[in-house]
């Protein structure tokens, strides 16, 4: 369970959101919403103990983030984040054995049966299996993107922290991702991801935190947090929500 | 696994040729006797065990040293421009000795002066990279290079303004990088150091295998960035203080054998950094070697000789073609 007490985010040292509670429990997929630049991602990467809080707390179970070491952190924590080179010629196998890091001692330098279980699972789970000899620098938009969340996956922690893991996928990448991150939900973990897509989040998440104008603007299933007036107030834009059969579907209101 | 033993057996193979090469050439029937019989009472013994060996390891010590701080730091900065020399060791070290011997301090003691001046430089360098609780990389490349060239300038008032007599030689001996003079005590007093900072920076090779996906992934896969980046600077100045202690200036070899390490082995630390060892030790040894024996009796600088073999191998390698050089 992670759970974020009156939690403040700032980045270069401007706030971005303040007074943020919420608690994420086990087995829910949420997805995190809201304009550009209004501290999403500053907010992720705070809840996964990357960046200091500016007040308030982050809570993992019955430990702040904050105090966890590096590795213990990592070992219940996975954060994926679409920016930041990496180098070249690493291949996607050697770039997805380095999420089991957290799980070796400085002096264990070869990976144990576990580790290659785990990779060899996240690889599958992500159809990266036959581009493993492939060289980052080869792989396109995309197929890197596959190769930061197959990362997370191979890390096995509990909670899973998304920023825009749905960014340069094609269609079928999309939805087979979110299907994945649905079924890990399902088998008891943490899921949060920052979505763009209004259908997205309705589909695959059980909750959506809508945060703009500094604060957590809507917290609750999509068909309570997705509303016309919310989403006017979180992107400045009408948006006509029809409910049918159970699904959500959006359009953009035309005179 | 196959290429790393391959450079493995350079560093032996080196070794024999600077066995074999010198002033005095030694007939190889007189090696093996000599090596067999270190304590027969002949030249040839006399001449490998306390003039040639020394040296070689000596060499050794130098090439991996370098090599190895040079890898270390690359990959910590990940920056291929960026060599051992980036911690202000050298520098340091460099106006240190030269004011020293303008002040008339013992030759003895010049390699103790250059040893400690150069890790104080580092410190100072790295106090003036802090940030939070780590380094940050520009400005640790910023201090590195703004304090060097303070330093340098220390060098030039030392050789222009102050320097008399003999002291302006031997400050450019020593700048100009030479093994020449250096014997067993030089090795035993400086080896510690090389030692501790190999231990140190070997120690890391997981975790900055984990950099290679950039520092802010390595930070959530469990890499404590911080005390990563204070552990590596530790250790490139260790080695770098311990290297310039036992051969003045030797550029390029922390420059270039990295890149030739990554070239032959791939970019996994656990193969790169022990062919970098092996490459630098070798290198330096064959240089040493080639160095002494080119103009018997007189001995070209070693930092000289490392500069003529080392940059146009360095532009024949990454000016041709399309070679990635680090990312």
């Amino acid at each position: 369970m992670l759970r974020l007490s009156g939690l403040a985010v700032a980045r270069g040292g401007r706030t971005l959101l303040r007074d943020v509670d919420a608690t994420f429990l086990p087995g829910t997929f949420t997805a995190l919403m809201g304009a550009n630049g209004v501290g999403k991602s500053t907010l992720l990467a705070t809840m996964c103990g990357v960046l200091a809080p500016a007040a308030g707390s982050v809570m993992l179970d019955a430990d702040d983030v904050t105090t966890l070491d590096a590795r213990t952190r990592a070992q219940r924590m996975a954060l994926v984040e679409p920016t930041e080179s990496a180098l070249a010629s690493m291949t996607v196998e050697d770039a997805v054995a380095a999420a089991r890091f957290p799980y070796h001692r400085w002096w264990e330098w070869q990976p144990s049966d576990a580790d290659r279980a785990a990779v060899g699972d996240a690889l599958n789970a992500t159809a990266l299996t036959e581009l493993r000899g492939r060289e980052l620098g080869t792989l396109s938009a995309g197929e890197r993107q596959r190769v930061w969340v197959a990362l997370a996956l191979a890390q096995r922690a509990r909670v899973i922290a998304l920023d825009e893991p749905t960014t340069h996928l094609d269609l079928r990448f999309a939805i087979e991702t979110l299907t994945l991150l649905r079924r890990l939900a399902d088998d008891g973990a943490v899921v949060i991801a920052v979505l763009h897509t209004l259908e997205e989040a309705a589909s695959f998440a059980d909750r959506v935190v809508l945060v703009g104008d500094g604060r957590v603007l809507a917290d609750g299933t999509p068909a309570t947090a997705l509303t016309p007036a919310k989403l006017h107030a979180a992107f400045g834009v009408t948006i006509e929500v029809e409910a049918r059969g159970g699904s959500l579907s959006f359009h953009r209101k035309t005179k | 696994m196959i290429r790393l033993a391959a450079i493995a057996l350079l560093v032996p193979l080196a070794a024999l040729f600077a066995l074999a090469v010198g002033g005095t050439a030694i007939a190889p029937h007189d090696l093996l006797l000599a090596i067999l019989h270190p304590h027969q009472p002949s030249d040839s013994a006399t001449i490998l065990w306390s003039l040639r060996l020394p040296r070689i390891a000596i060499a050794a010590t130098v090439g991996a040293s370098l090599a190895l701080a040079g890898t270390l730091m690359q990959a910590l900065l990940r920056n291929p421009l960026i060599d051992p020399y980036i911690t202000g060791v050298s520098s340091g070290a460099g106006a240190a000795i030269a004011i020293g011997v303008t002040l008339g301090v013992a030759l003895a003691a010049v390699p103790a002066i250059g040893f400690v001046a150069g890790l104080a430089t580092a410190v100072l360098v790295a106090v003036l990279a802090r940030r939070g609780s780590g380094l940050d990389a520009e400005r640790l490349i910023l201090a590195g290079v703004s304090i060097s060239a303070l330093m340098s300038a220390l060098i030039a008032l030392a050789l222009t303004v102050l320097a008399q007599g003999s002291a302006s030689a031997q400050i450019i001996a020593w700048l100009a990088g030479s093994l020449s003079g250096r014997g067993w005590i030089d090795l035993a007093a400086a080896a510690p150091y090389a030692v501790a900072g190999a231990i140190l920076g070997i120690a890391t090779i997981p975790a900055l295998n984990v950099v290679r996906l950039g520092e802010r992934r390595a930070a959530t896969l469990g890499v404590d960035i911080g005390q990563l980046q204070w552990i590596l600077l530790a250790a490139a100045a260790l080695l770098t203080a311990a290297a310039v202690a036992l051969s003045g200036l030797v550029g390029f070899v922390g420059l270039i054998v990295p890149h030739l390490a990554r070239r032959l082995v791939g970019a996994d630390l656990r193969a790169g950094v022990p062919a970098a060892v092996a490459l630098g030790a070798a290198l330096v040894i064959v240089a040493d070697a080639a160095s002494r024996a080119l103009f018997a009796p007189l001995e070209i600088p070693l930092g000289v000789l490392l500069a003529f073999i080392g940059v146009p191998a360095f532009l024949y390698l990454y000016l041709r073609g399309t070679a990635r050089v680090y990312t």
